[in-house]
């Protein structure tokens, strides 16, 4: 009785089924009513299908077959096929449901291994079975027996085909986003980079430094990162300093701390030094301050008799500056004379930069077209051009010699004051550029 | 600024030697920080080199057109020196560096250009002498080698 029941169920499930147009909902319809019938009839018979992945493997393979029938894409002749198997279809099962019923009965502790295979599996492999030729209808229960385990199987390995695609797919993609993603983050910076430096230098002309030079130059990239974060820590010793100066430390304490400002400072010219190696022209251009420091530019820094003049805090030496404590009278005549050596070796190198100039110049002016190219004259030219390296490094060296000979001649408060005239000095020049890279954004 | 007071006028043995190499050799013989009298001469090396830098207080080695060591000079006759100089050309640097070598007293490293001989003996590059000068102690030096005066 009840396989009678069932196999009606399973009838009119088919024409309903079959009345479906697309092969996917016809294929969820039968999973879900078989996967009920079976439930049902499992529980009467004490068994448990397990369902992998939405499919339901039947047991008997005989049912497969007739299961197959039911597909309407079968033969050479698909209508004529279609009413046969239909009809067969419709007896079959229940031939076939019987038989398998009598096949629970007799093995009511089935093995996990016997498994369900629903139909949907055969409807898609329709396509495949076609071309695997089979001739007809005659063949079909001979050769059903093992068809539909090799379609389970292609099917399987169909899809593990796919899914491996897709997975190397979706690795070439996610690879492919990386990439851009840190292209993006480059281009990025770049452009930082030289908005930074201010859009109003960049030499188109240029065909090495295209105005992207910390694109181009990875020395260049490293001191720009290192100069950034020199400046911060130059911000925070520049505030010690004045907290120290304000909260009268004792000498001790002063000491380290003049101490590290001026370690500092000399870390930065063998920055500098460092730089210069890689793009002379970017260090000598200021490109790395901001724009007004630019401005008072000489020889990749400033000037050392101005950096002597900021730290002692007044134009006219022998007025005891507000930023000084009191200069005793030898201390005031050593800074006489250190003033004076500082401008001399200023103005011999200047002279010698002039000089370097011209020469370049006149070279440059003789060379001459040689087969349509400048390059073998520029040899002379390319060898002066690296001399000033050496211009650069002296300009630091006689910064950095004046600066120590400050700290020889002054006392240990009087040198905390200085550097902390010389560090806002800079400071505020640092703002007064970012005061007007605004201005001059505002519409006019 | 005080002018330099050339004390000593150099003759200048013309000579050639046919076994030696050929040596351009460029004399600064001037009053005034403007006109630079080069006569040129062509000298031997060796002995000459030696006798050349005891016998001046102050004697600059640079290359020829080398810009650094129009640096030194500058630097120098800025202060009042008179100081002597020898152009070295492209070819004989190596001839040149390895004489200033025998001759210098004990400095360590090697001998580079610019060089600057004082009181005969070897002082150093435009580091050295910017160093110096800038801490104040390059003119007691000139003065103890007699190329200053007052």
């Amino acid at each position: 009785m009840l396989y009678e029941k069932f196999s009606f169920f399973i009838f009119s499930f088919c024409l309903e089924v079959r009345s479906c147009s697309s092969r996917q909902i016809r294929k969820k319809k039968l999973n879900l009513c078989l996967r009920q019938k079976y439930f049902q009839l499992c529980g009467f018979c004490g068994l448990i299908a397990k369902a992998l992945r939405g499919r339901i493997f039947l047991g008997h393979p005989s049912l497969l077959v007739r299961l197959s029938f039911w597909s309407p894409k079968n033969m050479n002749s698909p209508s004529a096929q279609f009413v046969t198997s239909r009809r067969m279809g419709v007896y079959d099962p229940i031939h076939q449901m019987s038989m398998w019923g009598e096949n629970f009965k007799s093995n009511s502790n089935l093995n996990s291994s016997a498994s369900l295979i629903v139909e949907d599996v055969k409807l898609d492999s329709q396509s495949e079975d076609a071309s695997h030729g089979i001739s007809g209808p005659s063949n079909q229960y001979d050769q059903e027996a093992t068809k539909p385990v090799d379609k389970a199987q292609r099917r399987l390995a169909q899809n593990r085909e796919a899914a491996r695609k897709s997975r190397l797919r979706k690795k070439a993609y996610v690879q492919q986003l990386e990439t851009s993603r840190l292209k993006l983050i480059q281009l990025e910076h770049e452009l930082e980079c030289a908005r930074h430096q201010g859009s109003y230098i960049g030499g188109g002309l240029d065909a090495i430094h295209p105005g992207f030079p910390g694109a181009v130059n990875p020395g260049i990239t490293t001191f720009e990162i290192e100069y950034g974060n020199w400046v911060e820590e130059q911000n925070r010793q520049i505030r010690d300093l004045r907290n120290a100066l304000n909260a009268h430390v004792t000498d001790m304490e002063l000491r380290m701390l003049v101490e590290n400002c001026r370690n500092h400072y000399f870390e930065l010219f063998r920055m500098k030094e460092t730089a210069a190696k890689a793009d002379v022209f970017y260090v000598t251009s200021g490109m790395w301050k901001t724009s007004a420091e630019r401005f008072f530019s000489w020889i990749g820094g400033i000037r050392p008799s101005e950096l002597l003049k900021v730290m002692c805090g007044s134009s006219q030496i022998n007025v005891l500056g507000p930023q000084l404590s009191p200069m005793t009278e030898q201390q005031s005549a050593e800074v006489v004379i250190l003033r004076d050596a500082c401008q001399q070796a200023e103005d011999a190198l200047w002279q010698g930069m002039e000089r370097l100039q011209q020469t370049l110049a006149e070279t440059v002016a003789a060379s001459q077209l040689i087969e349509g190219s400048y390059i073998p004259q520029m040899a002379p030219a390319m060898k002066k051009l690296e001399a000033l390296v050496e211009f650069v490094n002296e300009a630091d060296h006689i910064r950095e010699e004046a600066l120590e000979q400050m700290f020889r001649i002054l006392t240990i408060r009087q040198a905390a004051r200085g550097l902390l005239a010389l560090g806002e000095y800079f400071q505020r020049f640092r703002a007064l550029s970012k005061l007007w890279a605004t201005r001059s954004h505002e519409p006019a | 600024m005080q002018q330099a007071i050339p004390y000593k006028s150099w003759p200048l043995p013309l000579h050639t030697n046919t076994g030696h190499t050929q040596q351009s050799f460029t004399l600064l013989n001037d009053m005034t920080n403007q006109s630079l009298v080069s006569p040129k001469a062509v000298l031997k090396p060796t002995e000459d080199m030696l006798s050349m830098v005891s016998e001046s207080a102050v004697i600059v080695f640079a290359r020829r057109g080398c810009c650094m060591g129009h640096v030194v000079r500058r630097l120098l006759l800025g202060l009042g020196v008179n100081p002597a100089l020898y152009e070295v050309d492209e070819k004989d640097e190596g001839a040149v560096i390895k004489e200033l070598e025998l001759i210098r007293n004990g400095k360590d490293g090697k001998v580079q250009f610019p060089a600057v001989f004082i009181g005969g003996s070897l002082f150093g590059g435009l580091d050295r002498v910017m160093a110096t000068h800038i801490s104040g102690d390059l003119i007691p030096i000139l003065k103890d080698a007699g190329a200053l005066w007052l």
